[in-house]
């Protein structure tokens, strides 16, 4: 793929020298343009993180204190917060949970979607991504009501479920899509050599769409981590998530700036270092099998 | 597929196990199907049912066959008092403009990183440019407080200093396209890496012949790699537009619906309904109206552009 423009010209032709000044020129254009969106992202994520590294007043002189003495004041100052830590606690514990569930309930679904032949599939896979067409507003009020009848409301079970509901459809779409683009062949083999239909799913075709389960428990636990409404809802007390301790920093007549932006970077660079740290296989699950085949 | 399983004939010392493992294997595709149709059901029939017999009754109560059935008044109210109008019509117009800009720029995006020529430079960008989307709305927010607030904010700042401009009150005079900018920060990311993804996969020959016949390069991109991808940009736009109509939490965050009600999308007008105006019914009725149409528009895309490549 990188040949789509000038590159591949460079590449190949000596005969092309004139083409030089031109390639220049697209070169510059190009990372002029990368580097203005780099920019774009990076100001926003800079402005947080120096701001929580700012002493008390002077987190919004204007005009800004471009050159400050870092210090750890802000985060000392939240993790001394007991709320702040139960929040976020709450947050890993019910996200990673919703993962693993979502993932124990969407793929082998996905599996009998993507192999055996279903009635009205089409049907079956609109319906599924039907559940994410729901508004969760929608969602959430009669959650609300069934939640407070079955002693569910603000527990981690509760809001675990509430988890779930917005990843399934995501989970058995693009792992139906994933187990599409492995070859039966595969499977075939092994059942031929005695495995039973569950041992050569689980010990072939599990790892062979190991790269779309790995990108699938990303994306499910980012969007399950950023989640607010079903907290600001459903919980009160005991299972309140970080997004919405992070909320109720604004709102009221004094704002804590630095403690605000504190909480804000502790939520924002640990997924960050996560997605770093996979992001090699989140454009392969997030290609929705559809490429995946050539 | 529905041969008998392959496994070796059950010994005689296990019978019954290999009766249980028999059933297991035979029936396979419903155990594995039957958790996830459960929660499904869950999550689609309960919601729906329960919202329309809300939005159909007085006053919220379990017992359905005590409800006192109102007709269609909690609609009336929705439209006449509630300001459903108004919500449907901003919010379509956010979905719109924003799905369009994120679509737009995430394809831009793509090919500039995919035609990057030093792999270290490309990975670079592909890693930073996902990043925004680690960033929760609400987090988003309360960034977007900061750094717009006419006061205090650097951006109103740096505009007016840095441009001849003056920088408007982003909060209170375009809260609308300051939604929109916010979100498209947020979420070009998710169009960018599925882009760059689809266009990975264009076979390099496809693009060699049109370079060989000589097609400028908006040629190529408009007649050849454009309509190769056509899936999976159809499957990320369709799955940005539905999430797009759920947007809160950066609406919640950076102005409640205000000023006034120049941001009220439809999910936060129906929260206010709900658990701030305590109209239960008003607020079902909304949801009805959304859920109807935002499934009709999704059904109208996924008729209209198919879905060829997403299914065999």
């Amino acid at each position: 793929m990188a040949t789509q423009d000038g590159t591949a010209e460079s590449a190949t032709g000596s005969q092309r020298l004139e083409k030089g000044t031109r390639e220049t020129l697209v070169r510059v254009a190009r990372h002029g343009v990368l580097l203005t969106w780099s920019f774009v992202v990076l100001f926003p994520l800079y402005w947080v993180v120096s701001m929580s590294l700012k002493p008390p007043g002077q987190a919004n002189s204007l005009p800004p204190d471009w050159v400050f003495l870092p210090t750890v004041y802000n985060y000392i100052q939240l993790a001394q917060r007991g709320e702040f830590v139960a929040a976020f606690a709450n947050s890993v514990i019910m996200v990673a949970a919703s993962v693993v569930l979502v993932l124990l309930i969407g793929v082998p679904a996905a599996y009998v979607l993507s192999r055996w032949d279903i009635p009205r599939e089409r049907d079956v896979l609109v319906w599924i991504l039907s559940s994410r067409m729901l508004p969760p507003i929608a969602v959430v009020i009669p959650f609300f009501v069934i939640f407070r009848a079955l002693n569910l409301f603000d527990t981690r079970i509760g809001m675990v479920l509430m988890y779930i509901s917005i990843n399934l459809s995501l989970v058995v779409w693009v792992m139906k899509a994933f187990f599409d683009g492995i070859p039966e062949t595969l499977e075939e083999a092994a059942r031929v050599d005695g495995a039973t239909r569950f041992q050569s799913f689980r010990k072939v075709i599990l790892p062979a769409a190991k790269p779309g389960i790995f990108s699938v428990a990303i994306i499910s636990f980012i969007f399950a981590w950023i989640e607010l409404l079903f907290g600001l809802v459903l919980t009160s007390f005991e299972a309140v998530p970080v997004t919405l301790y992070v909320y109720s920093f604004i709102g009221s007549r004094s704002i804590e700036w630095g403690m605000l932006a504190a909480a804000s970077t502790a939520m924002i660079v640990p997924v960050v270092i996560f997605l770093i740290a996979v992001n090699k296989y989140l454009a392969a699950g997030l290609s929705f099998g559809v490429v995946i085949k050539e | 597929m529905s041969t008998p399983t392959q496994t070796e004939a059950p010994t005689k010392n296990e019978p019954r196990f290999a009766r249980v493992r028999d059933l297991w294997n035979d029936y396979l595709p419903y155990w594995f199907m039957a958790p996830m149709v459960i929660v499904m059901a869950m999550i689609t029939f309960f919601p729906g049912a329960y919202d329309l017999y809300l939005s159909l009754i007085a006053e919220p109560t379990l017992n359905v066959l005590n409800a006192e059935f109102v007709g269609l008044s909690n609609y009336e109210t929705a439209f006449t008092r509630g300001g459903a109008i108004h919500s449907f019509v901003i919010t379509i117009a956010v979905v719109a403009s924003a799905l369009l800009l994120e679509s737009v720029l995430g394809f831009v995006l793509a090919a500039l990183v995919a035609g990057v020529d030093s792999s270290g430079a490309k990975s670079f960008y592909r890693v930073l440019f996902i990043v925004p989307m680690a960033v929760a709305p609400v987090s988003l927010a309360t960034i977007g407080r900061i750094m717009l607030n006419s006061e205090i904010g650097v951006v109103p700042y740096l505009i007016d200093t840095a441009t001849p401009f003056a920088a408007p009150a982003f909060l209170s005079d375009v809260p609308l396209l300051t939604v929109i900018l916010l979100d498209t920060w947020n979420w070009t990311p998710f169009m960018f890496i599925i882009f760059y993804a689809g266009l990975s996969s264009v076979p390099e020959t496809l693009i060699e012949a049109s370079r060989v016949d000589g097609a400028p390069l908006w040629r190529r991109y408009l007649h050849v790699i454009i309509p190769y991808m056509k899936p999976v940009v159809f499957v990320a736009m369709l799955i940005r537009m539905i999430d797009l109509f759920r947007t809160f939490g950066v609406v919640y965050g950076l102005t409640g619906g205000g000023p006034g009600t120049a941001t009220q999308l439809v999910s936060i007008n129906i929260y206010e309904q709900m658990f701030i105006n305590n109209q239960p019914g008003v607020a079902a009725a909304m949801a009805v109206v959304y859920l109807v149409l935002v499934v009709a528009l999704a059904n109208v895309v996924i008729a209209k552009v198919g879905f060829e490549g997403v299914w065999d």
